[in-house]
């Protein structure tokens, strides 16, 4: 399958839960979708597209927190990448990793980070952050507080 | 020189801790022990385990999760033992400093016996931290923190007059 192919198939499976599609390269596809959909684009990679998830990516931008998901398709030589983007105040969203257990980590780690709560997790704990660390304090959100002097510009 | 002293700066075996390090130290570790720079022709190698160990390499930020475990390493060392701190990391922090991985310097959980500062260091600079270490400790200008009184991990080591 090459990228136009994939371009294709993607619009079908989807349809109109599909918001937006960008063609970055002949190696790299974005699609945008609603939180909503996450778990059933998840199964489509996993199981239309025969997909390799790779990593998630959670970001915390002006619009919104954005999660990025990325799977390689390493047969074609294409990383195919799902977008989402919630809203700051009480970020969720549906748990990928009882279909993908690759995802338990990541998903962890952009929990204690960030503080997307992940519906159906099974396993929802600290990863990198101590385990006595406060509840509540996501330390990659923006608005955290600038620990030391504060001189540094946020 | 003393027996143990001499022995201890013989062939190295070395055991490398990183606590939430970025790795670019460990590679450039990596480099000074392979062909190009080639410290292994002294001896000096990588071992699995810190009961084989003369040395402790540490990179890398130590925040509260990493100390334990540094903890525990530090009271499985056989003694004499060194402590290298490799990078600006371990030494101060670095830009970390103020972040919200940052307890406190490597230094204040361990007693380091060389600092080799850079981000990372070169392979140059490795060996010459390594050299001047060996240097002093053969001089007797330096005595590992391993065999200072009190021992350098705190409340988890048996003081070695306790033992029998």
């Amino acid at each position: 399958m090459n990228v136009d192919h994939i371009i294709t198939k993607i619009s079908t499976e989807l349809g109109d839960r599909l918001l937006e599609l960008d063609r970055k390269s002949g190696h790299r596809v974005y699609f945008n979708i609603a939180p909503e959909t996450v778990k059933a684009a998840s199964q489509m990679m996993l199981k239309d597209f025969g997909a390799r998830f790779q990593i998630a990516t959670g970001i915390d931008i002006r619009e919104g927190i954005e999660v990025l998901y990325h799977w390689a398709l390493d047969g074609d030589g294409l990383i195919v990448t799902m977008r989402t983007l919630l809203g700051h105040e009480a970020p969720e969203l549906d748990s990928i990793a009882v279909i993908c257990p690759a995802a338990e980590w990541i998903e962890r780690e952009m929990w204690e980070l960030l503080g997307i709560h992940f519906r159906g997790h099974p396993d929802l704990r600290h990863l990198l952050l101590a385990d006595d660390w406060p509840r509540d304090n996501y330390p990659l959100r923006r608005n955290h507080p600038l620990p030391g002097d504060g001189e540094a510009t946020p | 020189m003393n027996y143990a002293i001499n022995a201890l700066t013989r062939s190295l075996n070395v055991f490398h801790l990183g606590g939430s390090a970025c790795n670019n130290c460990d590679i450039e570790i990596l480099d000074a022990l392979t062909p190009r720079y080639d410290l292994e022709r002294f001896g000096i190698t990588l071992v699995g385990s810190i009961r084989h160990a003369d040395v402790l390499l540490l990179s890398g930020v130590f925040n509260k999760k990493s100390a334990i475990r540094l903890k525990e390493l530090v009271a499985q060392a056989p003694r004499p033992y060194l402590v290298i701190a490799i990078g600006g990391c371990p030494c101060t922090g670095l830009m970390f400093r103020d972040s919200y991985n940052w307890d406190r310097p490597a230094g204040e959980y361990v007693h380091i016996d060389a600092f080799i500062p850079g981000c990372p260091p070169k392979p140059e600079a490795i060996i010459s931290g390594v050299v001047k270490l060996i240097g002093a400790l053969r001089s007797g200008a330096l005595v590992p923190g391993s065999l200072q009184e009190p021992s350098g991990a705190g409340e988890l080591v048996p003081d070695a007059a306790s033992v029998n």
